[in-house]
This record gives C-alpha cells, sequence and structure tokens, in this order.
C-alpha cells in the first residue's frame, strides 16, 4: 500500500480544482505518497492559499469560476516567490492552443484528466 | 385590488395563447431537458460524494493495515509475507483503477453541463425568428458551441456531426472491456 521508496516525497502542494470529488482523488493520492496538500476551489481561493504560506508545487485545473487555471499561473509567476515554483496544470482540455496558453503563463507542465496516480506522483517528483 | 380567481385564470389563460409559438414550444422543451440533466446531476452529486468518502476510507483501512504488518515481528512476518504483498499488491491496483474511474464522474458532469449550455443557447436562438432564419446566424452559433466543447472526445463528436457524419459511438468511445484510458503528459 505504500508508495515505492523513490515516490514517497514531502513537500507542500496546492492542489486546485471547483470539483470537490476531483480535489478528494488528488488529495488521496498526494497525501498517500507522503505529501502535505493544500486545497483551493478555484483560483482566487489558490492566490490567497499561496499567499499565506510556503507552497513547493501547484497542480491546477484550467475551468474553475471567478478566475481560471492559467490566470492563477500567470498571477503566481508574478510574484518572486513563486517565480521558479513547479506549475502543473491538471484538465480535461487537450487543445493545441489552450496548451500553449497555459505554457505561455508559466506552466512547467500538462497532465490531461483522468490522470493516472502512479504517473502524476513519478512527474510531480521530476518537477520537484 | 385583488384580482378574482376567474380573472387570473383569464389572464394566464391569455397569455399562454399570446405566449404559443412553435419556437416558443421548442425552447420549452430543451429547458425540459435541460433542467431534467441538471436534477439527475445534483441527485448523483450526493451520491458519489458519499461513496467518494467510502472510497477513501477503505483505503485509508487498508494502508492502516499495511502499516501494522510492517511492524510484525521479523519471524512473524516471514511466513506471510509473499501472500500478504500479493494481496497489497492487489489493493493498490485495485485503488488506482478507482481513482481513475472516478475521475469520469468529473468528466461527465463537465461535458452534460456543456450540452445543457447548448440547449439553452439553442432555445434562446430559435426564439429569435430573424436570427434563426439566417444560416450565417446558424454558423455564428455553431463556432461559439464548438469553442465549447474541449476535451477530444467532444471534439471529435461535435466535428463528425457538424460534418454531416454518422457517429458510431463503438468507434468513438472507449472500449468497456479495456481499463480506463488516462490522459497524455506533457513537460514543457
Amino acid at each position: 500500500m505504500h508508495p515505492p521508496a523513490e515516490l514517497s516525497m514531502s513537500g507542500v502542494i496546492l492542489a486546485v480544482d471547483d470539483s470537490a470529488s476531483m480535489r478528494q482523488m488528488v488529495r488521496h493520492t498526494l497525501e498517500g505518497a507522503g505529501y502535505k496538500v493544500v486545497q483551493a476551489a478555484d483560483g482566487v481561493e489558490a492566490l490567497e492559499r499561496a499567499k499565506e504560506g510556503s507552497v513547493d508545487l501547484v497542480l491546477t485545473d484550467v475551468n474553475m469560476p471567478r478566475m481560471d487555471g492559467i490566470s492563477l499561473v500567470r498571477e503566481l509567476r508574478a510574484l518572486a516567490s513563486y517565480k521558479f515554483v513547479p506549475m502543473l496544470v491538471l484538465t480535461t482540455e487537450s487543445g493545441q492552443d489552450t496548451k500553449l496558453r497555459g505554457k505561455q503563463a508559466g506552466a512547467t507542465g500538462w497532465l490531461v484528466k483522468p490522470f493516472n496516480p502512479e504517473q502524476l506522483l513519478a512527474t510531480i517528483a521530476r518537477v520537484l | 385590488m385583488l384580482a378574482s380567481p376567474i380573472d387570473t385564470a383569464d389572464t394566464a389563460e391569455m397569455q399562454t395563447a399570446r405566449a404559443w409559438t412553435p419556437e416558443q414550444q421548442i425552447a420549452n422543451m430543451l429547458e425540459l431537458c435541460g433542467v431534467q440533466m441538471e436534477s439527475a446531476l445534483q441527485d448523483s452529486d450526493v451520491a458519489v460524494d458519499a461513496l467518494i468518502k467510502a472510497f477513501t476510507s477503505v483505503a485509508e483501512t487498508a494502508r492502516v493495515m499495511n502499516s501494522m504488518a510492517e511492524q510484525l515481528p521479523a519471524e512473524a512476518r516471514q511466513h506471510i509475507e509473499q501472500a500478504l504483498n500479493k494481496q497489497l499488491d492487489e489493493i493498490t491496483r485495485q485503488i488506482a483503477a478507482a481513482v481513475v474511474s472516478f475521475q469520469f464522474y468529473d468528466k461527465l458532469t463537465q461535458r452534460l453541463g456543456h450540452v445543457r449550455y447548448s440547449l439553452s443557447s439553442l432555445a434562446q436562438f430559435v426564439c429569435d425568428r430573424a436570427q434563426s432564419s439566417e444560416r450565417d446566424q446558424w454558423r455564428r452559433l455553431l463556432n461559439a458551441l464548438r469553442r465549447l466543447y474541449r476535451t477530444e472526445e467532444e471534439r471529435k463528436i461535435f466535428e463528425m456531426i457538424t460534418e454531416g457524419i454518422s457517429v458510431d459511438l463503438t468507434t468513438t468511445t472507449s472500449d468497456a472491456q479495456q481499463p480506463p484510458k488516462t490522459g497524455e503528459i506533457e513537460l514543457f
């Protein structure tokens, strides 16, 4: 049940998604691997959480009320403390245009839902 | 001054008669479909939430049992190690499969939300007779709806339908016998 040793990590991950069930799945996967998870339901809340404390990685959805994930990445990149923090986008969107917008905003990578827990953990370990 | 019940009934009847147009009937039917979908989704949300809570609880129990097994004295563990590891690997595999499957509900909610928005846009569109008789306006509506469909599956179906190709769901959807397909990963 424990993740393989190479995937047992520590660090704080900010998980952003407007779907409660998605947040549950992400939290379950990340906490199981040893990460501490801070959750937010949209970009505005995520920005507040990010400013409150230190976050090692941001994992965000794209389509959310109030502030979308790409705007969140852009806003965070403008903060000195988040200039080099890895930011992964986890979304159902696979269109090249949106992906390019994410890349230009400063995202580190793009993951299309549904995620495979093992692959998500391996990707996070790679960019952290 | 309060209206008598008879006056009220007459007014309602007159209003209904005034509002009756084929376009309004189509709009009402589309609205009915949208609300039925929304209602079913709200019921499902409650059930899925309960299911996810149960799942995370079971997964957590399995994790605790694994920790307990690791603390067994080496001698005791030796006898059961192989069988135990086999069972734990199987649980890990099943949990990972469940995590992937649960995400399809999120995708379903999102896709039905797009369908609902499309129905509502169409309802408004058909009620405007001047607009709906213009071919160019239909093209604009389709373009607006195209932007709405952002997942690969939605786009594929949208393109096929708008190009007049009949959609064979056995070729556009996943094989039910195969494990659900997970998404692609790209690092920039």
